[in-house]
């Protein structure tokens, strides 16, 4: 009888895990506590994969045509699997698919990151560059390298936005081990990535951070946009904590690397030469 | 939508006086400041956070001929209030005449701020409350620089000036100053570091209070290379590794920043700075500004992202230039 | 030595007259010889950074229409004083008293804007006379 009881008991637990999300099973690690006892995320960040260069799974390819005679193999976008949860596909309606498209075609000119223009959330995850935690009871600050992007996530009574910033509007609050970010109001005019992926201004973003040993923590965004998805959607990835011990966070200012492409055109012609 | 009523919120201003000890030259270093003790935050160090308005009536450099008179009296202090307020009625009158270009300044609410009111004349402190004179070696490095630009101001973006271009703004440093709207700075303090984020123009500082060395010295940024530590109740943050364009008041790269932050009171931080660079200024100079807090989040201020403006001028300046072909024509 | 001593008073409102906005060359952006005064209906509102932007749409006596965008100011103090990105919204009847581009473009600087029946759209109590007493500038 006890023998047949236990074997239903670890039955049910086993089953018990298998509902659980992937976060929570992850969150049999408990992070040290920070003196204010949350978990403590405090520290510099960074992603490790291509997600920038597409969110979805993607065999390395050729660079755009517009950079190909010229960088070669070093612009070529290299190989990645999908940060996508399920299929590994972005599920589009078809009209924003055709935009999609578009953008892909006409991505050196368009996105964002050319202009070095702040790459909202979740992108400003992702792009290749560390970012720090600087976390306090009624504040947490994201500081990114990435021209100098950063946003203050709200950890008390959430507030809401008086309009729209590229780095959106965050509330906060801590569910177990996770901290859990809400996103809204960021503009429409940032993308997910290089490849085009782009959202409109209905985008809610709900991001968990959850630490899952000393120098790791998983990072999942949920997604959910009806005017350019059919239903919500998730990415996942790891994040990994620049151990080395002088590590810093060096400026990335590069708005002036942007001039050119900007203004570029607009520069004084000399008579003689066409061009100074 | 309810909006603030101003009105009420100066009228429900407090007035308390703060009486602060000797102001201390500007070559001490020793904080002498009369002492309150801020609250610690978790990691029990003094907690300075919260969102600050570094605005200030104050004057950067002393008025001329007020010599090196470094306090205002009370007596002088209420003519002063009424002539700054005279001065802006002036000013909003002559605003209002049609043909003067302006902005509506008053419009987007960009002429109230909320400041602690000081009774010093100058920002800068010390007998001579101005900034030093350059010596020569300065003054012919920018004179080659306005020089090489001569007849260039508008080719091109990258002749316009830092703020035009949205890479950074002068108020930004280190060190930090009042830019006149906007004041507002964030101060979130994490294990071992304080981050400092200015609204204007969003950039924040993220300064380890281990009293590490400063980055190699081929290293340089345009807003420096920061370092902190405690002294008591002050953060002190020394800064180093400026680029050569960065030229705060037209130093070279050998600018160097030191700051100190304290709290004198549950609203108020008292901002202290010394800047030196041998090869700009004969000997260093200090300024302090009182940042009071505000009630209010930082609000995003992207600047690269709306920058309309430098366009808008390069493209007037090729306009203006066919202008000026043509007629000669 | 004659000790001296810095007082302070605490959490002022100050209406203070702003330094001249050094951030850009005003002269180079907007022409003092093309005054403009359009009245028109706004079809949006970029509520940005450095200068937000009202885009409205001006119907000429010919009933031809033609959309300008008019630089304002940054709108953080608005947020301040609790306006948002509706509080400005498409279809509003605006007057806008100001500066045409230097380049010729429909594009100019707004000195006073107001809402058709002479209400401030947001603040601007601190410029008196602003309304009245205006040289006659060419309607488009």
């Amino acid at each position: 009888m006890r023998i047949l009881t236990s074997l239903k008991t670890r039955a049910l637990a086993v089953l018990a895990l298998a509902a659980f999300p992937a976060s929570a099973q992850q969150a049999a690690y408990r992070a040290p506590r920070t003196a204010d006892g949350k978990p403590n995320l405090n520290g510099i960040w960074q992603a490790m994969n291509t997600a920038n260069w597409d969110l979805e799974g993607h065999a390395a390819g050729m660079p755009a045509k517009e950079v190909v005679g010229i960088l070669g193999a070093e612009f070529a976008v290299p190989p990645g699997l999908s940060v996508v949860e399920g299929d590994g596909v972005i599920p589009y309606l078809p009209a924003a698919l055709q935009k999609k498209k578009e953008n892909y075609a006409n991505r050196i000119k368009n996105d964002p990151e050319v202009k070095c223009y702040m790459p909202g959330v979740p992108r400003a995850t992702y792009m290749p560059y560390p970012f720090q935690i600087v976390q306090s009871t009624n504040n947490i600050m994201f500081v990114y390298e990435y021209a100098g992007s950063v946003r203050v996530v709200n950890m008390g009574t959430p507030t809401k936005a008086p309009a729209d910033s590229w780095m959106g509007w965050s509330n906060g609050r801590w569910e177990g081990e996770s901290l859990v970010i809400d996103v809204t109001a960021q503009v429409e005019d940032t993308w997910f990535d290089r490849s085009g992926n782009f959202h409109s201004d209905a985008l809610h973003v709900v991001e968990r951070y959850t630490p899952r040993s000393p120098d790791t923590m998983m990072y999942e965004a949920t997604i959910e946009d009806p005017k350019t998805f059919s239903r919500p959607w998730k990415i996942s990835m790891p994040l990994y904590r620049h151990v080395e011990k002088n590590a810093q966070l060096m400026e990335f200012k590069c708005v002036e690397f942007a001039e050119e492409v900007l203004y570029g055109h607009l520069r004084k012609q000399t008579q003689n030469t066409g061009r100074q | 939508m309810s909006h603030r009523d101003v009105t009420s919120l100066f009228a429900a201003s407090l007035l308390a006086i703060v009486l602060l000890a000797p102001a201390p030259l500007a070559a001490q270093t020793a904080n002498a400041v009369k002492s309150w003790t801020p609250p610690k935050t978790a990691d029990g160090v003094p907690d300075l956070q919260g969102v600050y308005s570094n605005a200030t009536t104050v004057p950067f450099e002393r008025p001329k001929n007020l010599g090196s008179k470094e306090f205002y009296t009370e007596q002088e202090m209420v003519e002063r209030r009424k002539a700054q307020e005279a001065a802006e009625a002036a000013r909003a009158a002559a605003d209002a005449d049609p043909t003067r270009v302006h902005y509506d300044l008053g419009q987007f609410g960009l002429n109230q701020r909320v400041t602690a009111v000081s009774n010093r004349t100058s920002q800068i402190v010390g007998p001579e409350g101005t900034i030093p004179p350059l010596i020569p070696e300065a003054q012919a490095r920018v004179a080659a620089k306005q020089a090489a630009a001569r007849g260039h101001n508008f080719d091109d973006a990258q002749h316009r000036g830092l703020s035009e271009r949205c890479i950074m703004w002068g108020n930004e440093g280190p060190p930090m100053l009042s830019p006149g709207y906007n004041s507002d700075v964030q101060i979130v303090q994490g294990p071992g570091y304080v981050a400092i984020l200015q609204e204007m123009i969003h950039d924040t500082r993220v300064i380890p209070t281990d009293n590490s060395s400063h980055a190699p010295s081929n290293l340089r940024f345009w807003m420096g290379d920061s370092r902190g530590h405690w002294e008591g109740n002050t953060l002190v943050v020394d800064t180093t590794n400026f680029t050569d364009r960065t030229a705060f008041r037209n130093s070279s790269e050998n600018l160097h920043v030191v700051e100190r932050f304290t709290k004198t009171g549950p609203d108020t931080l008292l901002y202290q700075f010394t800047v030196e660079d041998p090869h700009t200024w004969a000997k260093p100079w200090s300024a302090e500004v009182t940042w009071e807090k505000i009630n209010s989040p930082i609000y995003e201020y992207a600047c690269q992202e709306g920058n309309y403006g430098l366009a808008n001028i390069l493209s007037g300046a090729r306009a203006a230039e066919r202008e000026a072909a043509a007629k000669g024509k | 030595m004659r000790a001296k001593f810095a007082l302070l008073t605490v959490a002022a409102v100050v209406f203070a007259a702003l330094p001249a906005w050094a951030h850009h060359a005003f002269a180079q952006e907007f022409d003092e010889k093309r005054p403009i005064k359009l009245t028109g209906v706004v079809t949006k509102w970029e509520v940005i950074n450095p200068h937000s932007w009202i885009h409205l749409d001006v119907k000429g006596p010919d009933g031809k229409v033609t959309s300008w965008m008019i630089e304002g100011g940054s709108p953080n103090a608005l947020f301040r004083q609790g306006f948002t990105k509706d509080s400005l919204p498409p279809g509003s009847e605006i007057v806008v008293e100001g500066f045409q581009a230097k380049d010729g473009a429909n594009r100019g600087v707004g000195s006073n804007i107001v809402f058709k029946d002479g209400r401030k759209l947001f603040l601007g109590g601190s410029a008196p006379g602003a309304d009245g007493g205006a040289a006659a500038t060419a309607e488009k």
